[in-house]
């Protein structure tokens, strides 16, 4: 049988091969070494997408503190225009959110489907209030002549921060696509997502909001 | 007591966020700017460890988990050390 070049590469990277039936992981002794990238839980693929999202965001992050280096006094003048306070409440939700998004992959893999989806619903309820929120933010900066021009400091901001909301978007769609289709598999790996954009907001909120 | 470790990290999550908030409103005043910056980055390393362990389920890879603090740690002391290079360079 032909395997598209990825799909070997992906199973190689797991341990397994795509050859005959005695090369496969499934026919390994017990006492035989364990492949370390054997040992991520949940789907590997998922775990490049985490660590490559944590990168860009994290260059962007360095970048801007790289910038506010030639200019500090403008960029605590510009973050004084931000509200913490809001940015908090907004971080808030989303924990709430990741907390219901694992709550619900535990009731998943008790069986429990319905109380699943109904905790998937609400995580992907307060994704919408975050949303929500960073747009009535968006809207304020944009009637206060805020725009990316403005300074430096708000080329960072809208650009870190919408290419997170985006994310946002995205997580909302693929966490309604598992609670319909809700394979447990699918739905560790629809979460997990999630709690990735979870990752990179507590790391990107204090950056834009609170260090000043 | 909690004893469900997903409701016991998600309430960490958000002590810690409150706690990062209350500092970067009050802490500047309060001990200075550094150590504001330096408990806002200590927390914000926290935070993702615990989402890292308990959400993305890395406690059941030690290993794993601990590549993923070393790396986040170091990377939250370089964003400490860009955030006070400005202190320094004047």
């Amino acid at each position: 049988m032909s395997f598209p070049i990825q799909v070997r590469l992906f199973r190689l990277c797991r341990g397994s091969t795509v050859g005959s039936q005695e090369d496969r992981l499934d026919d390994k002794p017990d006492n035989a070494p364990v492949n370390a990238l054997e040992t991520l839980p949940g789907d590997l693929i998922m775990w490049v997408l985490i660590v490559s999202e944590l990168l860009v965001f994290g260059a962007g992050l360095a970048a801007f503190l790289s910038v506010r280096i030639t200019d500090p006094s403008g960029f605590s003048l510009a973050q004084a225009r931000l509200s913490p306070t809001l940015a908090g409440i907004n971080t808030i939700v989303l924990i709430t959110s990741g907390f219901l998004a694992a709550r619900a992959l535990n009731l998943r893999l008790q069986a429990r489907r319905s109380a699943a989806r109904w905790h998937l619903a609400g995580a992907g309820a307060l994704g919408a209030v975050f949303m929500a929120l960073k747009v009535d933010e968006y809207l304020e900066k944009a009637g206060e002549g805020i725009s990316t021009e403005t300074h430096p400091f708000f080329t960072f901001y809208y650009l870190l921060t919408g290419f997170h909301a985006a994310h946002i978007l995205a997580g909302m769609v693929i966490l309604a696509l598992v609670a319909w289709k809700d394979d447990p598999g699918d739905m560790e790996t629809g979460t997990a997502f999630w709690h990735m954009v979870d990752l990179v907001w507590v790391l990107l909120f204090p950056v834009i909001y609170l260090l000043g | 007591m909690i004893h469900d470790a997903t409701t016991r990290a998600w309430v960490t999550l958000m002590v810690l966020s409150g706690a990062s908030v209350l500092v970067a409103l009050t802490g500047g005043a309060s001990f200075g700017g550094s150590v504001a910056g330096a408990l806002i980055l200590l927390f914000a390393w926290m935070k993702a460890r615990v989402i890292l362990a308990r959400y993305l389920g890395l406690w059941r890879a030690p290993a794993w988990l601990s590549g993923f603090n070393w790396v986040l740690g170091l990377y939250c002391m370089l964003l400490l050390g860009l955030f006070l290079a400005p202190d320094f360079i004047r």
